[in-house]
């Protein structure tokens, strides 16, 4: 018995394998085929979904028809179910299909229009007002240069609005500002395709050194459709900080505390979200060279951003406290103020999320002082960030990703990925009852 | 690989390790945190249901206020015999009431481009149509603000909905 059982195991494991790489094959076809239907028609043109921008792909614009939201929403729902399926068939797929899948999906993104957001044009409009107009992005608006050809493509909702991001993603954005508009959205795409490539290396370098499979954790993150679509798609600077994020990580697993530590203040710098990582990885390695490196890094970008913007370009504090009271209609606080029958969120409700958030960060920071692997409490504070927050972007449910894939904890990467289901969920709305 | 944290070795450490038993800092998780990882779960559990309940109801609402936009639209078109494409629909975002208004042109042309009647809209959706209860005309190229409204007609004309 024991032998037929023995000789049974391995070939209904075989058995299993011959269907599983087809269905793996399947499932990442679907995620080309959604991918592609979205980029082709977006680069139709401007639509409900695709932002007023310069023609950059108008040579695909004779393929696809003009992007909905039906559309778009049945694509997404193909992409999720591709992914699903690809991420529980991670196992079988070889590192060389894995590559060339995140190959193809960055090319056709790269290749199409800006998808669904504004940002990108913001990032543009704050290096040209530092370049070519010689304004402050930290005291003025994009509506200072309402003469530059950029603004037309600024949205609405951020035309007087200075910019909340990092000094150094400013200073990293005005080589930009010299290139024209076209130009400079072509860097733009092209940064965060490197910043992209960076986050996914780093991803399966970080997974191999922790003992888990770095395909399985490179797909995850790489196909991952708010990754594709949102983040890449419109080019967002996020992506950036999520490499030196990563970066950061890898650097601690390689030992080297107080470059790590300097990276996590350079990566806030570009964005503060990230410095949520750093209590974590302090309380963790308790390594003097830590706090020098984060200290010099610190005191490095202050003067560096007081020099260059003054003191608005260092009060990022000011910026967030800024952006923090934003609401918007996809966020789970508003959902929770819905159930609750309220019109919406209310001053006294931020306050209750930024108490339930001290909360929760006190706690994982004594988990960590306790032996808790600091990567999956970094990614926890990461995701408590975004889902307590009133203003929830799709690129914003990405930041914990990378460091769920590689996390001890694998309720972190279920609980991120529950909340990304979530997220595209509340989207579907048109697809059920479209306005018109 | 060197994800495990530094030797003891240095004055902190050695300072720390002073620290009675409970609040001293661990390489590796206690046998006993087992408990606290499970009421973690059933903490983590519970909010995630909360926010599927959340928004699965967020859902459900938008699709009933899609429903009654359309009814907007459609009583829109019917009251002014204009088929138009595109006819602007505001929600009462002040009170949070199911009155909406209903913007579009009075002529064909360009959204906007032309005189604009408003009509205001309450009530259930009935097959299909709400209620039409008065309204405004706006001059071309005109947001609905209160200064822009002329030839109030209907309840707006008595709520001095037109300056």
């Amino acid at each position: 018995v024991n032998v037929a059982a023995s000789q049974e195991l391995p070939l209904a494991r075989t058995r299993s394998t011959q269907w599983a790489v087809p269905l793996a094959a399947a499932c990442a076809l679907l995620l080309v085929a959604a991918t592609a239907e979205i980029v082709l028609d977006g680069a139709v043109g401007h639509s409900i979904l695709i932002p007023k921008q310069p023609q950059i792909a108008g040579w695909l614009s004779g393929i696809g028809e003009r992007l909905g939201y039906r559309v778009f929403l049945i694509a997404l729902i193909a992409f999720t179910a591709g992914y699903a399926g690809l991420v529980a068939l991670a196992r079988v797929v070889s590192k060389r299909w894995a590559i060339a899948l995140i190959v193809v999906l960055h090319a056709f993104v790269f290749v199409g229009p800006i998808l669904l957001s504004t940002d990108v044009f913001s990032y543009i409009a704050y290096a040209r007002m530092g370049v070519q107009h010689g304004l402050n992005p930290y005291t003025h608006g994009p509506i200072a240069i309402s003469h530059d050809p950029i603004y037309h493509y600024v949205g609405t909702d951020w035309k007087k609005v200075a910019t909340a991001y990092g000094p150094l993603y400013t200073l990293i954005s005005y080589p930009f500002g010299l290139l024209g508009v076209t130009g400079a959205l072509w860097g733009m795409k092209v940064l965060a395709m490197i910043a992209s490539a960076g986050t996914l290396a780093l991803t399966w370098r970080c997974a191999r050194l922790r003992g888990r499979d770095p395909v399985a954790a490179t797909l995850i993150v790489a196909a991952n459709p708010l990754y594709v679509i949102y983040a890449l798609g419109g080019a967002h600077n996020d992506l950036l900080m999520m490499s030196m994020m990563m970066g950061a990580v890898a650097l601690t697993f390689a030992g080297r505390d107080a470059p790590a530590a300097a990276l996590v203040v350079a990566g806030a710098l570009v964005k503060a979200t990230v410095a949520a990582l750093l209590p974590f990885m302090l309380l963790a390695r308790r390594s003097a060279g830590q706090v020098l490196g984060a200290l010099g890094a610190l005191a490095l970008g202050a003067l560096v951003a007081y020099a260059v913007f003054g003191s608005d370009g260092v009060n990022i504090v000011a910026a967030l406290n800024r952006d923090a009271a934003f609401v918007s209609t996809d966020s789970f606080p508003t959902e929770i103020a819905h159930l609750l029958g309220k019109p919406g969120v209310f001053p006294i409700d931020h306050d209750l999320l930024k108490a339930g958030l001290i909360v929760i960060v006190v706690h994982l920071l004594w988990r960590t002082w306790r032996g808790y692997d600091w990567v999956a409490a970094s990614g926890w504070a990461l995701l408590a960030i975004s889902v307590t927050s009133t203003w929830l972007l799709a690129w914003y449910i990405l930041w914990p990703l990378p460091l769920a894939v590689i996390a001890r904890d694998r309720r972190l990467l279920v609980a991120t990925l529950a909340i990304q289901a979530l997220f595209i969920v509340h989207q579907m709305t048109p697809l059920l009852v479209p306005v018109g | 690989m060197s994800d495990a944290p530094n030797s003891p070795a240095n004055a902190l450490e050695r300072r720390l390790e002073r620290l009675p038993e409970s609040l001293r800092p661990r390489e590796r998780e206690a046998r006993g945190s087992g408990r606290l990882s499970r009421v973690e779960t059933i903490v983590l559990l519970a909010v995630g249901l909360l926010l599927a309940i959340a928004t699965v109801n967020d859902v459900v609402l938008d699709t009933h206020v899609n429903h009654r936009l359309n009814a907007d639209l459609r009583t829109w078109r019917a009251y002014t015999g204009h088929h138009y494409k595109n006819v602007a629909t505001e929600q009462d975002v002040i009170h949070y009431t199911t009155t909406d208004v209903v913007c579009g042109n009075t002529t064909p042309g360009p959204p906007k481009q032309r005189i604009q009647l408003c009509l205001q809209m309450t009530g259930p959706v009935v097959h299909g149509y709400r209620a039409a209860r008065g309204g405004w005309y706006l001059p071309p190229r005109a947001e609905d603000l209160h200064r822009y409204r002329y030839g109030c007609f209907g309840p707006p004309k008595a709520q001095g909905r037109c300056p």
